[in-house]
């Protein structure tokens, strides 16, 4: 992860130094694309060759049989569940769980984390509130979700909503405190009323804590989601999976388990190109760097 | 005309505590411009900001062209240092100067049509559809100089706009400023640190001393349609500039 970031600052400051030394923009932008094209070509190597150890490692009997498919017989059933309506079926469900889950958290926690972020004294009547709810771990709270809301999706719901509905509140209270007091007295001295002042000043510059709290809630939330589903029984990804391992079908268990896999990435690839999208202005998001 | 008289302000409850402006007494005509020349911890901005109606005074009296001043007046605008920090960087350049004018009941039409003649003013036309952080800082002060002027207050606070680029952009800038007020006719209270801006640009300097108060007042009387070379070249620029020094200088020591 901290690799990374380096990497990110290092190649960022190579960009600016080369179009600073005058370099036409267009060749840039081609030794640029080719170093992507490498990139891609090493992350695809990456996973091909862990793919094919696995096989290796099922084929000779390294890894047992009866735990353990070849990957082929894994990705044929991959192909086949995908071609078939029940996956899809319950990918809804898991999905319809998380959305209703952090739509309604965010619903919650948006207003109230704005009201805390702005008022002194509510943020210190509730922070020993929030410390002490937020740690709670999630799956603790099963047995009461299960008993007030049964197996359901509202059981799901309930679980995602109590457990994300934290660290959006904590982000949006962190964004609108940090809105910088210089733009306030901007606004201010422009007469701009609060209501203005609110949603052309504290929501944009919040919006990209907001949109860290959301990121973050999502990836919690699938976790949420799918195990309530393997745990209880809730209808979802997570029961298929349970299904097809009490019906000794491991090609299929393992084919789930990396649909499951691929939904997470998804969603976390989706959350990401709507923050590039929307914080364009954001210097985490910046693509051009003034001089 | 902006009237302030027995100005003082002290910050937290304590009336009796040391103030950060006392007994701060001027005017500034229509038209003018008026530098306020101060050492850094005089006082100047908190002066800047109770005349701008942003924070309330402790006792005193200012008016703006009669009215008293108790928030932001609709014919004032403010110009601060920090740049960076006062354009929204999630609005492009166009809307950074236009967004203020909705608020004052300006309508759509009118808007745009101030907007592109104040971005014309300061030579950035062609730089509405950017965002602030793709220009160079002096552009950017430019953006912050072309949204108050397109406000069209009668008088612009100006609180060290120039402190913080480079020497080359800076005199541009003074020039830029210069040319624009005489322009629009406006009044011009400019805060700085530095006596050769003072009196580059100034009909009238006043020094602050600490506690804020009007310690030495000089008028400059160079000839107007100043020049960066023929005027700072000018005997009375040098006379000027060893008074404000001076004058600066041999002020009350604060704590």
């Amino acid at each position: 992860m901290s690799l990374e970031g380096v990497q990110t600052v290092g190649s960022a400051r190579r960009r600016t130094a080369r179009t600073a030394d005058g370099l036409p923009e267009g060749r840039v932008r081609r030794a640029l694309g080719s170093r992507r094209i490498r990139d891609l070509g090493l992350k695809v190597t990456g996973v091909l060759t862990v793919l094919v150890a696995l096989e290796l490692c099922a084929r000779l009997g390294v890894l047992s049989r009866d735990w353990f498919p070849p990957m082929t017989d894994t990705y044929v059933e991959l192909a086949k569940l995908a071609f078939g309506h029940p996956l899809w079926t319950e990918i809804g469900r898991t999905l319809s769980g998380w959305a209703l889950g952090i739509g309604l958290a965010a619903l919650l926690a948006i207003p109230i984390g704005v009201l805390l972020g702005s008022n002194r004294t509510a943020y210190r009547l509730s922070r020993v509130v929030i410390e002490f709810c937020r740690p709670v771990p999630s799956v603790a709270l099963i047995p009461l979700a299960v008993l007030v809301y049964g197996v359901g999706l509202e059981m799901k719901v309930f679980l995602i909503v109590f457990v994300t509905f934290w660290p959006i509140l904590l982000q949006v209270i962190y964004g609108v405190q940090d809105v910088d007091p210089l733009v306030y007295d901007t606004a201010r001295s422009y007469g701009l009323p609060p209501r203005a002042r609110f949603f052309r000043i504290t929501l944009p510059s919040a919006a990209p804590y907001i949109a860290t709290g959301l990121r973050i809630a999502s990836a919690i939330a699938l976790v949420l989601a799918v195990t309530a589903e393997l745990v209880v029984g809730a209808p979802g990804l997570g029961q298929s999976i349970v299904v097809a391992q009490s019906n000794a079908n491991l090609p299929r268990m393992y084919a789930l388990i990396i649909v499951t896999g691929l939904v997470g990435w998804a969603l976390n690839t989706a959350f990401q190109a709507i923050e590039r999208r929307l914080l364009r202005w954001h210097p985490s998001q910046r693509a051009e760097v003034a001089s | 005309m902006l009237e302030v008289a027995n100005l003082r302000k002290v910050y937290g409850p304590d009336p009796h505590a040391a103030p950060a402006v006392a007994d701060l007494t001027f005017t500034v005509a229509d038209r003018e411009f008026v530098c306020i020349l101060g050492s850094s911890g005089c006082g100047k901005t908190t002066m800047l900001r109770c005349l701008s109606g942003l924070i309330p005074s402790t006792s005193g009296h200012i008016s703006l062209r009669g009215k008293p001043v108790t928030g932001p007046p609709d014919d004032m605008a403010f110009v601060f240092q920090d740049y960076s920090r006062s354009l929204l960087p999630w609005m492009t350049v166009r809307r950074n100067v236009a967004f203020p004018l909705r608020y004052k009941g300006v309508d759509r039409r009118e808007a745009e049509a101030l907007t592109d003649e104040a971005l014309d003013a300061v030579g950035l036309a062609g730089r509405g559809d950017r965002y602030p952080w793709q220009l160079s800082g002096g552009m950017q002060q430019r953006v912050a100089i072309a949204r108050a002027l397109a406000y069209r207050p009668s008088i612009l606070l100006m609180d060290e706009p120039f402190a913080s680029v480079d020497a080359q952009t800076r005199s541009g800038l003074e020039d830029l400023l210069l040319g624009v007020w005489e322009r629009y006719g406006i009044t011009v209270l400019f805060v700085t640190h530095d006596i050769d801006e003072a009196v580059y640009l100034a009909d009238r300097v006043l020094v602050l001393r600490p506690p804020a108060n009007v310690g030495h007042e000089v008028t400059v009387n160079l000839p107007r349609g100043r020049d960066q070379v023929e005027t700072k070249a000018h005997p009375e620029f040098g006379r000027l500039r060893g008074e404000l020094f001076a004058a600066l200088d041999g002020g009350p020591v604060a704590a």
